[in-house]
């Protein structure tokens, strides 16, 4: 890929369990901070799944009172338009206000009609519709008026852009657990043919009723053994120990940008997407593929035009599911050949979780502050390690001079997608 | 107003002002309608239908399309009060 079709990342926000701006979530991954924690029994998303990464101290109110009282002005109209809506709305909301200013897109014009915007994710609040459900059955047909609008995902879409006041185009993106890449991968497109100067993308935050857990855990995909009452030790990607996903809570959001709009407004560039693939396996299974992984993975290098060499790290899928580990790892092998003994691999989600739609997004993040400070976040819990001839972070943050990195994301039904990020120049030269 | 129609009063304004969470509360008259007071039609079916909900009635829809304002409202909600 040419120089000038890399995409630059200039904004960044993140909602996690382990840290609920960019700074503290860049604090939490050097150290390893564990967000997994034992669920409430009587919060109504507990049964067969015990743990999980959860938000418990957000609120979209408390959080909007802190900021300085410029940006509180510029999104003034945040408190109505996210008032009786849904969490996901909220935390997608507080990530995508962290990105926007951290971009410094508050200073332009608004409305902005050359702004995009993506959240990506599908069927992201399913708690919210089992609530409404509840609340329909035991007061006789006395609904919420407002479920009309917020049952949509694409709900997140309007009141996002009416708050930044994107007027682009704008969609929902859906692939599973690869959603965040894949709307990565539709705004990298916007953004190399010119349809769009500049794009938000959000990787929306899933809230899971007791049915889609209890479903994950029935076919095997979900924590829910021995690890039950040990939470900071649930969590284990590429450990011979793990027994499945830990879900979590949180969203991140990017802003994107072309070249061109990056010098037009003298916008700071923190990292850059320099190739993206979003592939299919052409199934609708749970059921991974190393192949399909690897072509994900060999595509995005063909889309950057470097060798498997030139990556110092990956930041994996990792999901802490002993299938899906071990197929990454399978791989990354076939993938990288030789070079597969060199890179180092550590997974975002042995920390925060396994935060489904949002996961790609908040790892880009991840990926970013790493190549940015010089280091590789531990793997939390691995103890025995699945591949003896793989690299993988050990228990401490290790130091990182790297250039490139690599991160991926997979999903149910086949979806396979890599990115490769470039370090930021002003970093570089640092 | 009767003292039934202040206490369905108190509860409308209690529900307007958690959906227009900016308003000042004096500014929630009896003569006022919700458009008035910058409630836009989703607000207003919100307040309406979490007024109905917390007063447990059964108030058809068809039923609130001749209501102007909040003296309206009060008074069709004080009716099926009565006959609840």
């Amino acid at each position: 890929m040419d120089r000038n079709s890399s995409v630059a990342v200039t904004g960044m926000g993140v909602v996690s369990s382990i840290g609920m701006d960019l700074e503290s979530f860049g604090r939490g991954l050097a150290a390893g901070k564990c967000g997994v924690v034992q669920l409430d029994p009587k919060s109504g998303s507990a049964s067969e799944i015990q743990v999980g990464a959860v938000l418990r101290e957000f609120a979209f109110e408390q959080w909007h009172s802190t900021l300085p009282g410029e940006v509180r002005s510029f999104f003034a109209s945040s408190r109505k338009i996210l008032n009786n809506t849904t969490e996901s709305t909220r935390w997608s909301a507080c990530a995508a206000m962290q990105a926007f200013t951290n971009a410094g897109l508050q200073s332009q014009r608004s409305p902005d009609d050359a702004l995009g915007l993506i959240i990506a994710g599908s069927n992201l609040s399913q708690e919210y519709v089992a609530q409404n459900w509840s609340r329909s059955i035991e007061r006789a047909g006395r609904i919420n008026p407002k479920y009309a609008l917020s049952f949509w995902d694409s709900n997140q879409v309007g009141c996002l852009s009416e708050i930044l006041g994107a007027r682009g185009p704008g969609c929902t993106v859906g692939a599973a657990s690869a959603s965040g890449n894949a709307g990565l991968f539709q705004a990298c497109q916007w953004i190399r043919s010119g349809v769009v100067d500049r794009c938000v993308v959000v990787g929306a935050g899933s809230e899971f009723s007791r049915l889609e857990l209890d479903a994950f855990a029935m076919i095997g995909a979900a924590c829910h053994g021995r690890f039950q009452n040990d939470p900071e030790r649930a969590c284990r990607p590429f450990d011979a120990a793990a027994e499945g996903v830990v879900f979590g809570q949180g969203s991140g959001a990017v802003v994107l940008e072309s070249r061109l709009s990056v010098e037009s407004r003298g916008a700071r560039v923190l990292g850059e997407i320099a190739g993206i693939s979003l592939l299919l396996d052409g199934h609708h299974l749970p059921d991974p593929s190393v192949a399909g992984e690897a072509r994900a993975m060999q595509t995005a290098l063909r889309d950057a035009g470097i060798s498997p060499e030139e990556i110092a790290y990956i930041n994996a899928h990792g999901s802490s599911s002993p299938l899906g580990d071990r197929t990454e790892c399978d791989a990354i092998k076939q993938a990288f050949g030789a070079g597969s003994r060199q890179v180092w691999i550590n997974s975002t989600k042995g920390l925060t979780g396994h935060c489904m739609a949002a996961s790609g997004v908040m790892e880009l993040i991840a990926t970013i502050l790493q190549l940015n400070g010089g280091f590789i976040h531990p793997n939390r819990n691995l103890e025995a390690p699945i591949d003896a001839e793989l690299r993988f972070a050990s228990g401490a943050a290790l130091p990182c001079d790297g250039v490139y990195a690599m991160s991926n994301g997979f999903g149910f039904g086949g979806f396979n997608s890599s990115l490769v990020i470039r370090k930021a120049e002003d970093e570089r030269r640092d | 107003m009767s003292p039934e129609q202040q206490k369905i009063f108190e509860v409308v304004k209690a529900h307007t002002l958690k959906v227009l969470i900016d308003l000042d509360p004096a500014q929630v008259t009896i003569e006022k309608s919700l458009s008035d007071l910058g409630a836009n039609s989703v607000d207003r079916l919100e307040v309406v239908m979490n007024a109905i909900d917390a007063l447990n009635l059964q108030v058809p829809l068809t039923a609130l399309q001749g209501v102007r304002d909040l003296r309206g409202l009060v008074d069709l909600l004080g009716r099926y009060a009565e006959r609840s």
